[in-house]
């Protein structure tokens, strides 16, 4: 209900900016034709409706965009809010039934097993929101250091293996990295945006997972972080897009995946302020995906 | 005991809540698709007394499955929990045709009196309950009903037609209550056991038959001919109180 309000709102506006239009250019037709023989307001004339115009379909732009914007920012609220709450009820539901019920050892200890991957859920979904506002704000060139890519690398995929119980199988390197790649930056920045395009290969695979993860180093100063997954695959036209902070691409919105979208803009985020980009390549819909995030890299002789 | 369906994707959360039922004597079961418990509520009629309802679901949400199951004319008792927590979102719930809403993250006390309440109106509507927890002005079928020629009086189990008293069972009173409170429309055997008998779908549901046979020959003028207590083919039974000629 609330989306085709919006959708009515959007369209309204729309049709206004393009009436407005219409009726500029129509205004300025009939300036030309009844001033075509007076040189001075004819050009000023020219001159004004064209600002005019050009104002008014800026505006209009400008308006929709922040319409969608709002939208986006609707949907992550929710989301958010659902990845809150999730593991709080569960938290809650575990603590009343330890308190309002007898429990053998085993239960007991099972209940306290899971509380305890609540938290870290709850931790996680907190420190990726603290996240994307940090990488905003950009704090600069603080606590970079010498960063040993590979073991980084290696340790964050172990990590995410064992969240999300995952085999080997499924999550794996393609080429064991070679070892001596150093990268300057914030450690834990950079650790933050693998584990971020891990999950995000992760989320997006579907039952088969089968996730293919490489270290390149086309030449002497560069990085790359190559992460192929067969999952769901991405339209042509959102490759671009899904990096935007809380943009989510419609088929996962409307779809299976949960999330908030802000994974892949701190993934962005992160890599452009350690002078890298990070760009997503896709056949399309059910072709699976590739991203890759690429890095400066110090050399040392 | 009752049976619930849980349709919960968060897997902590289905297995606590699951526990907790369970606890309480219920027969519980989870799914974590909406879709799943469309096709096993409305398709394969499945009988379950209450429905716990996520709204966030990967594919269908709630509310969708909520409104798909009142479409199928499916009035199971459904509690709807859910994070959104805005009086918009409890309005959405309702209207969507769930009878109850819980935000999360809820009291589990709440929760399971909230399921508890939900059991306990569904008993009494389809008129199984205790008598003494039944309130009197609920039930309409209680006293009597009457169809052609026919009186059935619930209260003392007796058929009467004209001058002629015909004593019933308990059992045969249950069924003819059932069948005529969902007079019009088609109901299936293992509803039938469920719902009148609380037995389970491992009993074999043939058993009724014999039950139709009997109550066939109290009501029907030609026993062969059914016009009021009609079979219908691969669904089970149907009450006409008033059979056009």
């Amino acid at each position: 209900m609330r989306i085709t309000r919006r959708t009515k709102a959007m369209a309204f506006f729309i049709v206004l900016g393009i009436c407005l239009v219409a009726l500029a250019v129509a205004l300025n037709v009939s300036w030309i034709i009844f001033h075509w023989r007076q040189v001075v307001p004819l050009v000023l004339g020219i001159i004004l409706f064209g600002l005019l115009i050009t104002g008014m379909v800026i505006n209009t732009i400008f308006l929709v965009r922040e319409i969608r914007r709002n939208e986006q920012q609707d949907s992550f609220l929710n989301a958010i809010t659902h990845e809150l709450k999730t593991p709080i009820a569960s938290i809650r539901l575990y603590l009343e039934t330890l308190t309002s019920r007898p429990l053998d050892e085993a239960q007991r200890r099972e209940f306290y097993q899971v509380m305890l991957e609540d938290t870290d859920r709850l931790l996680g979904s907190v420190e990726q929101v603290l996240r994307a506002s940090q990488v905003r704000q950009g704090s600069g060139r603080q606590n970079w250091q010498e960063v040993d890519f590979a073991s980084m690398v290696r340790e964050a995929l172990e990590l995410a293996r064992l969240r999300q119980h995952l085999s080997t199988e499924m999550l794996r390197f393609g080429t064991e990295p070679a070892n001596g790649i150093t990268v300057l930056g914030n450690e834990e920045e950079l650790r933050s945006a693998v584990l971020n395009l891990f999950d995000n290969a992760i989320k997006y695979s579907g039952e088969k997972k089968s996730i293919v993860v490489d270290i390149l180093a086309p030449n002497i100063d560069t990085v790359s972080l190559r992460v192929i997954d067969r999952g769901m695959g991405i339209e042509a036209k959102e490759l671009k897009r899904i990096f935007k902070r809380f943009y989510r691409a419609p088929n996962s919105v409307n779809g299976q995946v949960k999330g908030t979208g802000l994974g892949l803009f701190i993934v962005r985020s992160i890599a452009r302020r350690h002078g890298g980009d990070a760009y997503a390549e896709s056949q399309g819909q059910g072709m699976g995906s590739t991203f890759t995030m690429r890095l400066p890299r110090i050399y040392r002789a | 005991m009752s049976r619930i369906l849980i349709v919960e994707d968060e897997a902590h959360l289905a297995q606590g809540l699951r526990f907790n039922l369970e606890a309480e004597g219920h027969s519980v079961q989870t799914t974590e698709r909406g879709e799943d418990a469309l096709t096993r509520l409305v398709k394969n009629h499945e009988s379950f007394d209450a429905l716990v309802l996520d709204v966030m679901l990967p594919g269908k949400d709630g509310f969708t499955v909520a409104r798909e199951l009142r479409q199928a004319k499916n009035f199971i008792p459904l509690l709807m929990l859910t994070a959104r927590g805005r009086p918009e979102d409890v309005l959405k719930g309702f209207e969507s045709g769930a009878d109850d809403y819980l935000p999360k993250p809820f009291n589990l006390a709440i929760l399971i009196a909230r399921v508890e309440s939900l059991l306990r109106r569904k008993d009494w509507t389809r008129g199984t309950g205790n008598a003494t927890e039944r309130p009197q002005q609920d039930s309409d079928l209680q006293d009597n009903f009457r169809f052609g020629d026919k009186m059935v009086d619930f209260r003392n189990l007796q058929l009467r037609a004209g001058k002629e008293v015909i004593q019933l069972t308990v059992m045969e009173t249950d069924l003819l209550r059932y069948l005529i409170k969902n007079a019009g429309h088609p109901v299936s055997r293992k509803a039938i056991l469920q719902d009148v008998w609380n037995l389970h779908e491992e009993t074999d549901t043939r058993a009724i038959d014999s039950f139709i046979v009997r109550l066939r020959k109290y009501i029907e003028p030609k026993p062969s001919k059914p016009r009021y207590l009609l079979t219908i083919r691969g669904l089970g039974y149907q009450f006409v109180a008033n059979p056009k000629e």
